[in-house]
């Protein structure tokens, strides 16, 4: 029998023309191309611009570090008001500290600060410019700093090894505070002095290496922090010395709220062009979608939305929409402030209209309290026509219906930018400030530093001043049993730094983060730090979850 | 027990029917005629006398005419896929029948994976539904399945006309795949991918997508095979994990005829009313708690939203041939109105099939080309609305007793809640969906010499669309920029893919005849480009807006350069393309017609999978002992059928994966300001060389029944199932890139269950028949991870609205189902009427992949009426509502809006936080007439019309279930990165009740 019996030569050529022509396994993917650094693929340039633009969304959302750091202090809160901000409770449980491994910020923080940290390696193994490799030194420190300070281990890469799939190695804190100090002495003298402050430069170098020696001690042991090292205090002292005499613009601006305002950013020489003049590092929102350094504009508009009420701006196209309604601070910050100190705000801004109130919108700067009213002086009434009368009385859960909309004290640090107001808005975040910079010194100077204690009153006295508080007559760290204590340190950096980011920081290293405060009467140590995420903890086993969780 | 009862039955009926009759005449001759269903002439129908030997058959008008010797009392008619019948004609001469087909004639020919099959060879799980079993008002092709197949779940959960359907076979296989079915039309696998680019410019969450099977016809489907097992579908490889529908469509017949219909459709309502207070209701509540939102009026504004515009149909189509060839060239028309204004779907299809033998019939050609065109109106309904909402919440939450205009006829839009008002958002916004198709193959099957057969077959569709929005500045409330300033969007898509397939089959008989032996071998090559993005918005107009000039009759989409173009954005993207090279063979063994065997094998070659496992194999082996023809049977009168099937395979998956999946790549991600500098780049895949399909193994084991003649037929099947190596997207050790990783995980998926079918024809004689058929199909799904311990791997079930953001619904966790409900468990409400729980904690607490899938459906005729009527539904899972939860929630009566009437009565105080428990988890439990049709066959009307048939159609008539959201068939998308939920309801399109009116006759 003959099987192959193919008269029909057609056929056969038909068969073998098709299987000659279709033996490719032909893929291709969007806009996108293989990638593979070695052969020249990407530029350290590109991968520079989005290391800085991985900046963006760990800074500016509500919900990222921001909340890591303030809602779980004394002076931020997220009140659950009926049908908002519940949220399954993750924010509640972070002011009561009584989070869980499962925690879905801690959990995208550390993700998203595993981003900053990859992309700032990836434009090291790029071949990079002396220049281009400490800005990235600079950023990837920055993300190590921030594992350090939440979750105490710090994963990392090697430049020949960032690009695999293997489990990263991982930092005990000892050497990661090493390394931070090591990278950052390195690049000072590397870095470009004439970079714009979005930029990294010599000073913000300098600042970041401030932080770590100042928490060094903390950083080592959270629960019974040692002594600092008095030659670990004198350098910090001499950092924020080399900031002041850097020639770079620096100095204490004015309208403290200026600092924030809409175009506070300085795009032009270092420091200048904006209407804040303390700004050493920041995200360089300026009110369109692309940014200076090609980053994308932040959600900086989530610094006012997260607090206003819906109602605080009626104007067309936000109406009922002006904020979330969200974000509050407790009295004792509200309190906290002598009558003639600036800072606390509640005041109009830039300048009040023909009625005494703020243009545009009426609203307050600073901590917004009391009966809110509209440019038209017209006092504002919430969704269900009662007067919006911001409290400084708030529960974790506002269960008064009466309440439930008006509780609680916001904070507009960051005033709008009305001309994009739910946009791409220009307000510069700030990350590292000048302000700070002083108080670390005065910090130092507590701490051993040569200055003493009276170089510290010194210092901020001179703060007051610019700030229209009274002078103090005497300074120290902390009063333990009043965190609010006008003559301590914290107090102060409290006044100046509220909402910037700060504050779990610096009560932990004042070893004041576990006593009891406004809606938080118990504590555990292990609170003092944040959980690894379960996935990060399948996928890379050199991660040990952190003690409790 | 059951076969006396119906003996009984039977035997009653016909004793009625002849009661009164006595024959005395030698001889007499019977006439008449012989039609299906449908009123269609039955041609070569068989007619003898009971017990006697010969007969006649029917001409090819069905008619007969034959003699027989008085005193014969019954006729035997009989007809190949039609239930035999027996008719008593005690004193008649004529007879007129109406044949019911059979289910399940063991000669049918069935469509299998590159050929075909008849009944009594099928070694695997397989179901056959044909055109006469379709239920009318269908819109797409899968819908024609609904309820009638044993193991199949399709969830029509959307009321949109041309909305997305989702198929399931068996249980869910896979984590990150759609678990839809491989779509195969006449040979051609296609690539069931919505042709659309999204709508951006709502600025309240992307609009539904459309069904990707749409450009089809149903009425030009003659039958669809579903291949359930993977004994049957391994031979589809790594496309067959989640099953395979083979659709066929209508190829024509050699005589002449010309079939028309036209019907027309309007709504009755909705299938079940807005679970939200009557404005009575209403206005009690705000006593009750005290509100005094109160505005005067007193109306339904949920049913501003609704209209009633009535839809038709009309198809046409001709039929003819000769003794080598046939073809079909149907045409349709229709427009579908749906229930929500501004809703709808506008189609033009034709479809051209045929085939013509050449050389003696050793040459066959075939070719189909099918071309369509439909818009589709959409609202702005998204299922995922931010706490804006979208229409449907819109309305739900409009206070009742607020008006919706101004006393000048404007749109009300200061609703001191400051929600959107639905009729302006309705008014005010556009959205229209073009797409064009064609679908074609053709078909060279060449005899080489008698046994060997070559067949040859290309395959070819292409889609292209176009997308206009716009919503206008007139809007206030969406909280987006567009409110007062508009926004416009043009954009367009294509989906192109081709297929080449050439096989080689071979026929032989050995032992004497008694052992049939085919074996098939085949190549493959398949490719799909799909272009999503590629739109332009600009937002800013100057006209339109509150305070502007109106010029109603330009739309922003026409008008985009009148746009502010510093607001324009341009997405456009290259075509993600993917490939598949295959090699395959099947053997076939029979002998006897007593015992067969089945082996399949099938390499894949996939551009997907990493680079070290390029090629995936894919085997299957599956045997059927037909017992019937076993001596011992020989003298049953209990059974007509008797078949046992066992069948093993492996399937692969590789749907969740996206082309690019196993490669490093990364794309340029926008633009640096500074001149000369490079562009700033992102990585958005990591490689996994490793990366392969995932793997179902499967085992199922049937048997094949029948009783009493055939008029007790069906089949029981049990199935045991695994997905090992699902695909999942991997999370990288940081730091890492923020791309994607694939990776194959180290658990596995089981669904294992049971379903059974069941056909009866419980009366049948000349002027009256009832036939019942039901199925129900068992199935328990379990993801399977050890290592995992009690935490979940990955929360999904996105909780939408406002104050929930993060909140998710369901987990992927060891040893539970696909999407558990992850939650904490409600236990009351506190003194000061706040929610309590068990635990801060959450906890697996429900199941939402359905226990039991069930259909039933039941068909009568007397003389020219018929009925027949469908249901279907699901029990032992449940549903999250997140309707009740962010929408109509307690706490909105405070902010002026409506609530949901099932809060009437509770303990709940107005400042209970909105958060997710199981408060909101509801039984998913549900049986609902799908449908329901009587018709009358009024036959031939002179000599034009040969057959003609009336008929009124209602589908969605009514569900009984307690859940109390628009449907309990709901399954709204709440992915979370990409990872399916399942069983989440979110404000989405609620299901109309329709009536259609309809008429078909076909011309000599």
């Amino acid at each position: 029998m003959k099987i192959y019996q193919i008269k029909h030569s057609l056929f056969g050529v038909l068969i073998l023309g098709l299987l000659t022509n279709c033996t490719k396994l032909n893929e291709s993917f969007n806009n996108a191309f293989p990638y593979n650094p070695s052969a020249g693929t990407t530029s350290a340039a590109g991968v520079l611009v989005s290391s800085y633009g991985s900046l963006n969304g760990v800074f500016h959302g509500q919900d990222q570090i921001f909340s890591l750091e303030e809602n779980t202090s004394d002076e931020c809160l997220v009140p659950t008001r009926g049908g908002d901000w519940d949220d399954n409770g993750v924010w509640r449980v972070l002011h009561a500290h009584a989070w869980d491994a499962t925690h879905s910020q801690a959990a995208s923080v550390f993700t998203n600060l595993g981003t900053l940290e990859s992309n700032a390696t990836t434009v090291l193994a790029s071949s990079p410019t002396p220049e281009q490799a400490a800005e990235a030194i600079f950023l990837r420190s920055l993300a190590q700093f921030y594992f350090l300070d939440l979750y105490a281990q710090v994963p990392y890469r090697t430049v020949p090894n960032y690009n695999t799939l293997n489990a990263a190695p991982v930092m005990p804190p000892a050497d990661a505070v090493d390394t931070l100090v090591n990278n950052l002495s390195g690049i000072i003298s590397q870095l470009d002095p004439t970079n714009k402050n979005y930029q990294a430069t010599p000073n913000a170098a300098r600042f970041l290496l401030m932080k770590v020696l100042l928490n060094k001690q903390a950083f080592l042991n959270r629960e019974n922090p040692a002594a600092p090292d008095p030659a670990d205090m004198q350098q910090v002292y001499d950092l924020g010395t080399a900031i002041k005499t850097s020639g770079a613009g620096l100095n204490l601006t004015t309208n403290y709220f200026d600092n924030f305002g809409p175009n506070n950013g300085g795009f032009g020489a270092p420091n200048t062009g904006g209407t804040s003049s303390e700004i050493i590092f920041g995200y360089p929102n300026n009110g369109t979608a692309t940014n200076p350094n090609g980053t994308s504009n932040g959600g900086i508009t989530a610094r006012w939305m997260m607090g206003l009420h819906y109602n605080s701006y009626d104007a067309p196209g936000v109406y009922g929409g002006a904020g979330w309604n969200g974000f509050s601070t407790i009295a004792d910050l509200y309190n906290t402030f002598d009558a003639t100190d600036t800072r606390k705000g509640n005041v109009p801004y830039p300048a009040p209209n023909a009625l005494g109130v703020s243009p545009i919108s009426g609203l307050n700067v600073g901590l917004a309290e009391g009966q809110q009213y509209n440019e038209r002086d017209t006092a504002i009434n919430d969704r269900k026509g009662n007067k919006l009368i911001f409290t400084p009385d708030v529960h974790l859960v506002e269960a008064d219906v009466a309440t439930l909309e008006g509780a609680g004290i916001r904070v507009i640090k960051y005033y709008p930018d009305y001309a994009h107001y739910t946009g791409t808005a220009s307000n510069q975040l700030v990350f590292f400030r000048y302000a700070d910079v002083l108080l670390m010194m005065a910090e130092a100077d507590l701490n051993g530093a040569s200055g003493g204690n009276a170089d510290a009153l010194t210092i901020v006295n001179a703060l007051h001043v610019i700030r229209g508080a009274a002078p103090l007559a005497s300074i120290s760290l902390v009063n333990k049993g009043n965190l609010y204590d006008p003559n301590t340190l914290l107090a102060e950096r409290q006044k100046e730094l509220y909402f910037e980011s700060w504050r779990r920081q610096d009560l932990i290293r004042f070893n004041v983060f576990l006593v009891p405060w406004a809606l938080k009467a118990t504590d555990d140590p292990k609170f003092l730090l944040f959980p690894v995420p379960a996935t990060q903890l399948i996928a890379n086993p050199n991660l040990k979850q952190n003690p409790g969780y | 027990m059951t076969t006396k009862r119906l003996l009984k039955r039977i035997s009653v009926l016909l004793l009625c029917v002849s009661l009164t009759q006595l024959a005395f005449s030698q001889t007499k001759v019977v006439t008449g005629k012989i039609i299906d269903d449908k009123g269609a002439a039955v041609q070569g129908a068989t007619v003898s006398v009971k017990g006697a030997k010969g007969g006649t058959t029917t001409d090819v008008n069905g008619a007969f005419s034959i003699t027989v010797p008085a005193g014969t009392k019954s006729l035997i008619v009989s007809s190949v896929g039609y239930t035999q019948q027996e008719l008593s004609i005690a004193n008649e001469t004529t007879l007129n029948v109406s044949l019911v087909a059979s289910s399940q004639s063991l000669n049918d020919v069935i469509v299998i994976g590159y050929g075909t099959t008849t009944r009594k060879e099928i070694t695997g799980a397989v179901a056959t539904v044909r055109a006469k079993d379709f239920d009318h008002g269908a819109v797409s092709p899968e819908e024609l399945l609904i309820g009638k197949v044993a193991g199949l779940q399709i969830s029509n959960n959307n009321g949109q006309p041309g909305g997305t359907t989702i198929t399931k076979i068996r249980g869910n296989n896979s984590i990150v795949s759609g678990n839809n079915p491989l779509y195969v039309v006449d040979g051609v696998p296609i690539d069931a991918t919505s042709p659309l680019p999204p709508n951006n410019v709502t600025g309240i969450g992307s609009s539904v997508t459309n069904n990707p099977l749409l450009f089809l016809n149903p009425g030009d489907i003659s039958e669809i095979t579903v291949l359930k097992d993977a004994s049957a579908s391994a031979i589809y490889g790594a496309r067959g994990e989640n099953g395979v529908v083979l659709i066929s469509l209508n190829k024509g017949s050699s005589h002449a005829s010309v079939e028309a219909g036209v019907s027309v459709g309007t709504y009755a309502g909705l299938m079940k009313k807005p679970d939200i207070l009557t404005a009575n209701q209403y206005v009690s509540e705000l006593a009750v708690y005290n509100q005094h939102s109160d505005s005067g009026l007193r109306f339904n504004a949920f049913n501003t939203i609704l209209q009633n515009k009535a839809s038709t149909l009309y198809t046409a189509a001709i039929n003819s041939g000769g003794e080598n060839g046939r073809f079909r060239a149907s045409f349709s028309a229709s427009d579908i109105n749906g229930i929500i204004l501004k809703t709808g779907l506008k189609q033009y299809n034709a479809s051209f099939t045929g085939d013509h033998y050449f050389l003696d019939k050793r040459l066959k050609l075939n070719f189909e080309v099918v071309g369509t065109n439909y818009t589709l109106q959409s609202a702005p309904i998204s299922t995922n609305a931010s706490s804006t909402g979208n229409l449907i919440s819109a309305a739900m939450n409009w206070n009742p007793t607020l008006s919706l205009t101004n006393p000048d006829g404007t749109y009300n839009q200061k609703n001191p809640s400051g929600q959107i008002n639905p009729d302006a958002l309705s008014a005010y916004s556009d959205d229209y969906s073009h797409v064009t198709q064609l679908f074609g193959l053709g078909g060279v099957q060449f005899t080489i010499i008698p046994g060997l057969v070559y067949n040859f077959l290309y395959g070819v569709s292409y889609a292209t669309s176009s997308r206009d929005a716009q919503i206008q500045g007139l809007i206030a409330a969406t909280g987006s920029n567009f409110d007062g300033k508009g926004a416009g969007q043009i954009g367009g898509a294509t989906l192109f893919n081709q297929n080449i397939t050439n096989t080689l089959a071979y026929t032989t008989k050995m032992l004497s005849n008694n052992l049939t032996f085919t074996i098939m071998g085949g190549y493959e090559y398949y490719e799909t480009s799909n272009l999503n993005y590629n739109y332009t918005t600009v937002y800013g107009f100057n006209f339109n807006v509150p305070g502007g000039p109106s010029y109603p009759n330009i739309a922003y989409y026409n008008d985009m350069q009148a746009g502010n173009q510093a607001n324009l954005r341009v997405i456009s993207a290259a075509p993600t393309a993917s490939s598949l090279q295959s090699y395959f063979a099947r053997g076939t063994f029979n002998f006897e017609d007593k015992y067969f065997l089945t082996a399949t094998f099938r390499a894949d070659g996939s551009s997907k999978f990493g680079e070290n496992n390029r090629y995936g194999y894919f085997p299957s082996v599956g045997g059927r002992w037909n017992v019937m023809k076993e001596g011992f049977m020989q003298n049953n009168r209990t059974f007509s059928n008797l078949g046992v099937r066992l069948g093993w395979g492996q399937t692969g998956g590789q749907d969740g994966l996206i082309p690019g999946a196993s490669k490093q790549i990364a794309t340029v991600s926008g633009y640096n300001a500074a001149s000369n500098a490079a562009p700033p780049t992102t990585i958005i895949n990591f490689a996994s060389p490793d990366l392969k399909w995932e793997t179902l193994t499967s085992t199922d084991g049937g048997i094949d029944f029948g009783f009493f003649g055939g008029r007790l037929t069906g089949y029981a099947d049990f199935f045991l199932k695994k997905t090992t190596n699902p695909i999942f997207p991997g999370t990288l050790s940081v730091p890492s890139f923020a791309g994607n990783y694939w990776q194959n995980l180290p658990g596995d998926i089981t669904n294992k269950g049971f379903e059974i079918s069941l056909t009866a024809i419980i009366i049948q004689n000349e002027n009256f028949t009832w036939s019942m058929n039901g199925n129900m199909e068992y199935v328990r799904n379990k993801f399977n991870y050890p290592s995992l311990g009690e935490s979940p791997l990955f929360l999904t079930g996105q909780i939408n609205g406002q104050g929930v953001s993060s909140a998710y619904a369901e987990a992927l966790a060891n040893n539970q189902p696909i999407d558990v409900f992850y939650l904490r468990t409600f236990t009351g409400f506190d003194k000061a009427g706040i929610a309590t729980v068990a635990s801060q904690a959450s906890s697996y607490v429900g199941d939402p992949n359905p226990h039991y899938v069930v259909g039933f459906g039941t068909d009568l005729s007397y003389k020219k009426w018929s009925l027949s009527m469908n249901m279907h539904g699901t029990f032992g899972n449940q549903i999250f509502n997140n309707t009740l939860l962010s929408v109509t929630n307690l706490g909105n009566i405070a902010n002026g809006k409506n609530i949901a009437q099932t809060l009437i009565g509770t303990q709940e105080s107005l400042a209970n936080p909105v958060s997710a428990s199981t408060r909101f988890l509801y039984s998913g439990n549900y049986i609902k007439m799908g449908n329901a049709t009587i018709a009358y066959n009024l036959g031939g009307v002179g000599n034009i019309i040969k057959s003609s048939r009336i008929y009124i159609t209602g589908n969605n008539l009514f569900e009984i279930t307690k859940y109390p959201g628009f449907d309990a068939e709901v399954n709204q998308d709440a992915n979370n990165q990409g990872i399916p939920s399942l069983g989440m309801d979110y404000i989405g399109y609620p299901t109309p009740r329709s009536i259609t009116f309809g008429v078909n006759f076909s011309l000599n």
